[in-house]
């Protein structure tokens, strides 16, 4: 069975608006790395948002598991770590992670084993700072480190390294890898092709809502190129480009 | 359950934390202190004084006076106060985890909206009855120490203002899920403290016949029962007798019909179906919420 089952999906926020994500399709299969691709506003976390039952699709189906994500037991073994993850502000990190452990529904054996490991995993095992006092990366480590809690069967990582460091770039590289190799299904959304390329099996390259290109990645990235390429020359291909420097600055220059 | 329990035990910790809360308990707290002290100095300088300089004036009935003109402050300084925490309380319990994006996260996790809606409300209502409790009993003892008599009264009081304001939290709560915080406040108090207000105002003037017009009075009964009203303890009931009684007036049934009397059981009942529409239109919006 399919971890996720994504079929025509559709979706945009208001009835006038162009659909923020149009006839999307894939499935997602245990151990399998994807890895979803686009430019801004090409309808990635609004996809992902769908399969973790925070949105609704207007068409189309999602099966998270085999049923409807909207119904909370499906996402028991789903993890997800938000683009630009934020908690209660008043909080530290280990009482969010204690939190997020009662609503998965861990036992104290369990809270007393994966809570430590964890927050020492996202190097926050001895922050004691209320979350608001927290920065942009360490909100991200705490937002990978309670999607990881529930030792989940499908991980799903909205733009994980945008706040990291490069040292917790490379922990996030190897945190897919090992989840990849003991059967963990992995979601990626990333505007670091380097890094889908290096750990995705599987892309889907969006564009407006629209899958324009997907398959693994020895299909979408021939001998020889490498992915930025492919992206780039596919984006160009299928939307208007604005690359005409502001006349004030051009201006200057010919000064 | 699990779920509910976990979102209700950090939503009062995390409004326990909660700056704003803290400045209104010790606001109310050092109002309440304020309002003890200022009694007894204020008798002790009318006592100096030879009675405010009318030396006919009966000591004990002076400091009576003051002490029914403290319970009558200190009663209103409670119902402010806890209106205000309610106001904090509401503005802040839902709103922020879905304005600061805490709940993509916390829905993403396998709990329903409707255990997160009890949970938040839960978590709200024990906040409330608990900020509104500690500035009872800081009253009860003020009232011990400094006077006041009454004290039967306080009990009823507080749990009507706990009552009261929970009705309010419930509507803000709401409100801020669907709009801004700010301007879910300021809804709430036009359709809460003005409207209803005042057509429980106008309703009491029909009650105690000082409007006379059948027609009228048939549409503000109706008006009465379809918005909320606020439950009256016997505090105000209570007091007003004793100040009639101090008066040592010649008390004609007018005035005993204008004393203020205590909600019935039809009046706690509907408190009761409001509470519950109102926290059901919290999970509605929880619900229907997209993040």
């Amino acid at each position: 069975m399919a971890v996720v089952s994504v079929d025509r999906l559709r979706k945009r926020y208001r009835r006038r608006d162009p659909w923020a994500v149009d006839g999307v399709s894939f499935e997602l299969e245990p151990g399998q790395a994807f890895g979803l691709l686009g430019p801004n506003g090409s309808g990635k976390t609004s996809i992902v948002k769908m399969i973790a039952g925070l949105l609704r699709p207007d068409e189309g189906t999602v099966q998270l598991f085999g049923s409807d994500p909207g119904n909370p037991s499906s996402r028991r073994e789903m993890g997800f770590a938000p683009e630009d993850p934020d908690f209660p502000k008043f909080l530290r990190a280990g009482e969010v992670m204690d939190y997020f452990a009662s609503l998965l529904g861990l036992d104290e054996t369990d809270r007393k084993r994966r809570i430590p490991e964890t927050l020492e995993f996202a190097g926050l095992d001895k922050e004691r700072r209320h979350i608001r006092q927290f920065s942009k990366g360490m909100k991200q480590r705490l937002g990978i480190a309670q999607a990881i809690l529930g030792r989940p069967k499908l991980l799903i990582l909205d733009e994980p390294t945008a706040d990291l460091d490069p040292l917790g770039r490379r922990d996030v590289r190897a945190l897919i890898d090992r989840l990849k190799d003991s059967g963990v299904a992995v979601l990626l959304n990333s505007h670091l092709l380097s890094e889908v390329e290096l750990v995705c099996d599987t892309v889907a390259i969006l564009a407006k809502g629209r899958v324009l290109k997907e398959g693994t990645m020895a299909e979408v990235v021939p001998e020889g190129r490498n992915l930025e390429d492919v992206f780039v020359e596919l984006i160009q291909a299928n939307t208007p480009q604005h690359d005409q420097l502001p006349s004030f600055i051009t201006d200057q220059e010919k000064k | 359950m699990t779920g509910a329990l976990a979102v209700g035990r950090y939503t009062l910790l995390e409004l326990s934390r909660r700056r704003i809360l803290l400045v209104f308990f010790v606001l109310g707290a050092l109002g309440i202190v304020c309002l003890g002290v200022g009694l007894k100095v204020l008798y002790s300088f009318a006592s100096s004084q030879g009675s405010f300089g009318a030396p006919n004036t009966d000591p004990a009935a002076l400091n009576r006076y003051l002490e029914l003109a403290f319970v009558n402050y200190v009663f209103s300084a409670l119902g402010v106060f806890g209106l205000l925490i309610a106001f904090a309380i509401g503005m802040t319990a839902i709103y922020h985890d879905l304005e600061s994006g805490a709940a993509v996260s916390i829905f993403a996790k396998p709990v329903s909206r409707f255990a997160f809606a009890v949970g938040k409300i839960g978590g709200a209502v024990l906040a409330l009855v608990a900020i509104v409790g500690l500035l009872a009993v800081e009253t009860r003892i003020v009232m011990f120490l400094f006077g006041g008599g009454l004290e039967a009264s306080l009990t009823g009081e507080a749990a009507a203002v706990v009552a009261n304001t929970m009705v309010v939290m419930l509507i803000v709560l709401a409100l801020s899920t669907w709009m801004n915080n700010i301007v879910a406040a300021v809804v709430a108090f036009v359709y809460y403290n003005v409207i209803t207000g005042v057509i429980a105002f106008v309703h009491k003037l029909f009650e105690t016949g000082v409007i006379k017009n059948d027609v009228v009075k048939a549409i503000f009964d109706i008006l009465y029962w379809v918005v909320p009203h606020e439950l009256v303890s016997s505090a105000p009931g209570d007091l007003a007798k004793a100040q009639v009684a101090l008066s040592n007036a010649q008390t004609d049934q007018g005035v005993l019909a204008a004393i203020p009397s205590a909600s019935g059981w039809s009046d706690i009942a509907w408190w009761a179906f409001v509470v519950i529409f109102f926290a059901g239109l919290v999970y509605l919006a929880v619900r229907r919420r997209q993040v």
